[in-house]
C-alpha cells in the first residue's frame, strides 16, 4: 500500500440547480480510499451518497447544472475544474463503474463480446482481435462458465446474476484502478448477491483495486469493505473502519441503522426497532444537525450550528455528534 | 390450531403460455397453503420462484389453471358477478412500489374516499368518518388528508395504500414485498403497523418477501417457495432453528452479517447459479441441480412431502436426515461458475 490515497475527496459539496429549484445533496464530505482498499459509503436513498461520487466524474443527467466545490483527487490530479473532454478520458479508464440495474446498464442489441470489446479497445489502444482475447481472458476472470458461448448471446438471454458479472467484466476492461460500485447487489436475490459480493471482492485483491462500494444494505458492507462513512441528509454522520463502526458504532444514526436490522434473538412477532419520523427531503443546508428532530439524545444545542467530524476516543473513528463528542475538539 | 382456516388455496396452478411454441411457464405447481384468521404467514423464496404469481392468482389478478381458492370455505371459482365482487372485497393487495400504486393527483383524502366509494360505502358522512378513522389506523395525522399522495415520502405512501385495502374491512391481506422499496430506517414503522393490524382487527396476512430476517420476526409460519413448489413448511420457531430442505438451509445461510467479525470469517456454503428456467423446470425434485446432496434418484420423481414433526413439512429425500441434523446442505463448497 502507498502512503498517498488513490482518491482523496476534501470538503467536497455539490449543489445541484434546476430551471424550478436548487439543492445541496452533498455538503462538505471528505474521505479517501487507498490503493486495494474498499471503501463502504452507506445511506437511504437521498442522502446524497450517489452523487457524492458521480458528479465529480460528470455522471449527472442533463438538465441539471452540476456545481460543484472543494477538492477531488485522483492519483494526486485534480478532478474539479477538469475539462469534460479530460474527465471523458479517466471514465472506464481510470474508473470502472457498476450499476445496480445490470439490464439498463447493457446495451441489449449487442452481443456481450462485442460490449466488453468495445472497451478494452478503446481504452486500452489495442487491435480489435486482441480486444476479442481480452474479453474472453474478463469473461472468465468474472467466474462466467462456458465462456466463448457467453460471448456470443444477447443481454436478454442471461439472468440477473450473470448480466451482473458481464457488468463487472466491462467494469474492469479498461484496467481501471479505482471501481465504483453502486448498488451492485440491490437487485439481486440474496443467494446470488452472496455470490457477487464475493466476486468483486475476489477480482478487487487480485487487480489490486480500490474500491467504492455504495450501498444502503448494512448487510453488504461487513464481508467487502475495509472502511466506511455513513452519510444522513448530505453529510458524513460517522466514519472509520468497518470493524471498529459496524461493532461498536457511535453516531445515534449509525446506531440507529444497525439496531433496526432484526436479529435471531428477536422474539418471534415482537416489534420491530426502528428510527422515528422520517429522513429530511433534499432542499436547502440544514441549520443544526439533520438528523436531530429523529434523535433520542438531541438537545436544543444540536440545532445551533451543523455539528463537525470529530475523532472519539477512538482516533480511527470520525463522529459528527455534538452529544457524543462532548469535550473533544473538532478534527 | 381448532379454527377453521380463512384462506385455503388447494392444488393451485398457475401457468402461463412461454415465448418457445407449445410451451407453458409453470409459474406456480400444485401449491397448497392455509391461513387462519388473525395470523401472518410468511412465503419466501428468490425472484422467479412464483411467489408474487401465488399471491395474484390468490386475489385474482392472475387465472389459476387448475386448483381451488377457498375463502371462509367457499371455492372462488365456483362464484361470478356479484357474488364473486363480494367475496373477493375479503381479500386484499398491498404491492411493493407506493411510487406506482397510488395516483399521484390524487389527495390522500380522495384516494381512501375511492377505495370506500368502491367498497359500498354510500352516505359522505359515513365515507368521512372511515376515511379518519382509516388514517388514524394506520398512523396518518389527519392533517395528511389534504396532501396530494406525490407529495409523501416512501413510508406515508406505502400507508396510504394499507388504508386504501383497509377500507372493505379485508379478513386477509397479501403483501407482496411491502416494506423492500422503503428506506431502512422506515421499515420498522411499517412493519409495525402490520403487527398491530393483526393483533387490532385480526387481518390474515400472507407476507410475501425475500428478506428473510424481517420474515422471521413477523410471521408465525413459514413458506419456502422454490421453482413454483413448496418445498418446505413450517413454524417460524421450526423452520428458522432446523430448516429440513437443502434449499432453505441454503437460502437461510445465505443471508449476509452485519457483524464484520463474523461476516469475515464466514467462509459459508454459496447456492450455486441461479434459478433453472420455469419453462423447463429440472425433472423430479427441481432443486436437484443445485443442490449438494443430490444423488440419482431425485431426478426420477418429486419427492414426496414428509411431515418432520407437527406443523413441518419438507419435500426432499433427506428430509428426516436434515432435520435431525445427521447430514446438511452446507458443506464447503469452492465458488464455482454458474
Amino acid at each position: 500500500m502507498h502512503d498517498e490515497p488513490l482518491l482523496e475527496v476534501r470538503n467536497l459539496t455539490v449543489n445541484l440547480l434546476t430551471a424550478k429549484s436548487a439543492v445541496r445533496p452533498v455538503d462538505g464530505v471528505s474521505y479517501s480510499v487507498r490503493q486495494g482498499e474498499c471503501l463502504a459509503i452507506v445511506g437511504e436513498s437521498g442522502s446524497g451518497k450517489t452523487v457524492m461520487n458521480f458528479a465529480p466524474l460528470g455522471l449527472m443527467p442533463t438538465g441539471v447544472t452540476t456545481m460543484l466545490s472543494g477538492s477531488v483527487k485522483l492519483e494526486g490530479r485534480e478532478l474539479i475544474g477538469l475539462p469534460e473532454a479530460e474527465i471523458q478520458k479517466l471514465r472506464g479508464k481510470s474508473v470502472g463503474f457498476i450499476f445496480q440495474d445490470p439490464m439498463s446498464a447493457l446495451n441489449p442489441v449487442r452481443r456481450i463480446g462485442r460490449q466488453i470489446a468495445e472497451m478494452a479497445e478503446l481504452h486500452l489502444d489495442v487491435t480489435p482481435r486482441a480486444a476479442e482475447a481480452r474479453a474472453l481472458e474478463l469473461v472468465k476472470l468474472v467466474g462466467i462458465s462456458d465462456p466463448v458461448a457467453r460471448l456470443r448471446q444477447y443481454p436478454h438471454e442471461l439472468s440477473g446474476g450473470l448480466r451482473q458479472r458481464i457488468v463487472i467484466a466491462i467494469a474492469l476492461a479498461g484496467e481501471p484502478k479505482l471501481l465504483i460500485a453502486d448498488e451492485p447487489t440491490t437487485a439481486l436475490d440474496v443467494t446470488v448477491q452472496a455470490q457477487i459480493l464475493r466476486l468483486l471482492k475476489d477480482v478487487q485483491r487480485r487487480l489490486n483495486m480500490a474500491m467504492v462500494l455504495i450501498t444502503h444494505d448494512m448487510g453488504v458492507v461487513a464481508g467487502a469493505a475495509d472502511n466506511i462513512v455513513v452519510m444522513y441528509a448530505a453529510r458524513a454522520a460517522e466514519c472509520g473502519p468497518v470493524d471498529k463502526v459496524l461493532v461498536s458504532p457511535r453516531h445515534p444514526y449509525t446506531q440507529g441503522l444497525i439496531n433496526a436490522i432484526p436479529r435471531r434473538e428477536d422474539p418471534i412477532g415482537s416489534e420491530f426497532r426502528g428510527l422515528p419520523g422520517i429522513p429530511p427531503t433534499l432542499g436547502a443546508p440544514i441549520k443544526g444537525c439533520a438528523l436531530a428532530p429523529r434523535c433520542e439524545l438531541a438537545v436544543p444545542a444540536c440545532s445551533n450550528s451543523r455539528p463537525p467530524l470529530v475523532r472519539s476516543d477512538d482516533s480511527a473513528v470520525l463522529v459528527a455528534c455534538p452529544v457524543v463528542n462532548q469535550g473533544k475538539a473538532a478534527a | 390450531m381448532t379454527q377453521a382456516p380463512v384462506l385455503k388455496v388447494e392444488d393451485l396452478q398457475t401457468r402461463f403460455k412461454s415465448v418457445q411454441r407449445g410451451k407453458f411457464v409453470h409459474a406456480v405447481d400444485d401449491v397448497s397453503i392455509e391461513l387462519y384468521p388473525g395470523e401472518i404467514v410468511g412465503l419466501v423464496g428468490e425472484s422467479g420462484c412464483g411467489k408474487s404469481t401465488l399471491g395474484r392468482t390468490i386475489v385474482g389478478l392472475e387465472k389459476a389453471s387448475s386448483g381451488r381458492v377457498l375463502l371462509d370455505g367457499v371455492d372462488l371459482s365456483a362464484l361470478s358477478g356479484a357474488a364473486l365482487r363480494d367475496s373477493r372485497r375479503a381479500l386484499q393487495y398491498v404491492f411493493q412500489d407506493p411510487y406506482s400504486s397510488l395516483n399521484d393527483r390524487q389527495t390522500v383524502g380522495e384516494a381512501i374516499d375511492e377505495a370506500l366509494v368502491i367498497a359500498g360505502t354510500r352516505s359522505p358522512e359515513e365515507r368521512d368518518r372511515r376515511t379518519k378513522e382509516l388514517l388514524d389506523q394506520v398512523g396518518l395525522a389527519s392533517a395528511v388528508r389534504d396532501r396530494h399522495t406525490r407529495e409523501l415520502s416512501g413510508g406515508q405512501r406505502q400507508r396510504v395504500a394499507i388504508a386504501r385495502s383497509l377500507a372493505v374491512n379485508p379478513r386477509v391481506l397479501i403483501c407482496d414485498e411491502p416494506v423492500s422499496a422503503l428506506d431502512l430506517s422506515i421499515r420498522a414503522q411499517v412493519m409495525n403497523l402490520f403487527l398491530r393490524l393483526q393483533k387490532d382487527l385480526g387481518v390474515a396476512c400472507l407476507f410475501i418477501a425475500h428478506d428473510l430476517a424481517l420474515v422471521r420476526q413477523a410471521a408465525s409460519r413459514v413458506y419456502v417457495m422454490y421453482l413454483g413448489r413448496i418445498v418446505e413448511h413450517g413454524s417460524s420457531k421450526e423452520l428458522y432453528d432446523r430448516p429440513s430442505h437443502p434449499y432453505s438451509q441454503m437460502l437461510l445461510a445465505s443471508a449476509p452479517e452485519v457483524d464484520p467479525r463474523i461476516e469475515k470469517h464466514r467462509r459459508g456454503p454459496l447456492m450455486i447459479g441461479e434459478v433453472p428456467s420455469p419453462t423447463n423446470p429440472p425433472s423430479g425434485c427441481r432443486f436437484r441441480t443445485r443442490c449438494p446432496l443430490a444423488v440419482d434418484d431425485c431426478a426420477k420423481a418429486l419427492p414426496p412431502s414428509r411431515v418432520l414433526s407437527p406443523g413441518h413439512t419438507a419435500a426432499c429425500t433427506f428430509a428426516a436426515d436434515l432435520h435431525r441434523g445427521n447430514r446438511t446442505a452446507l458443506v464447503q463448497q469452492e465458488m464455482s461458475a454458474p
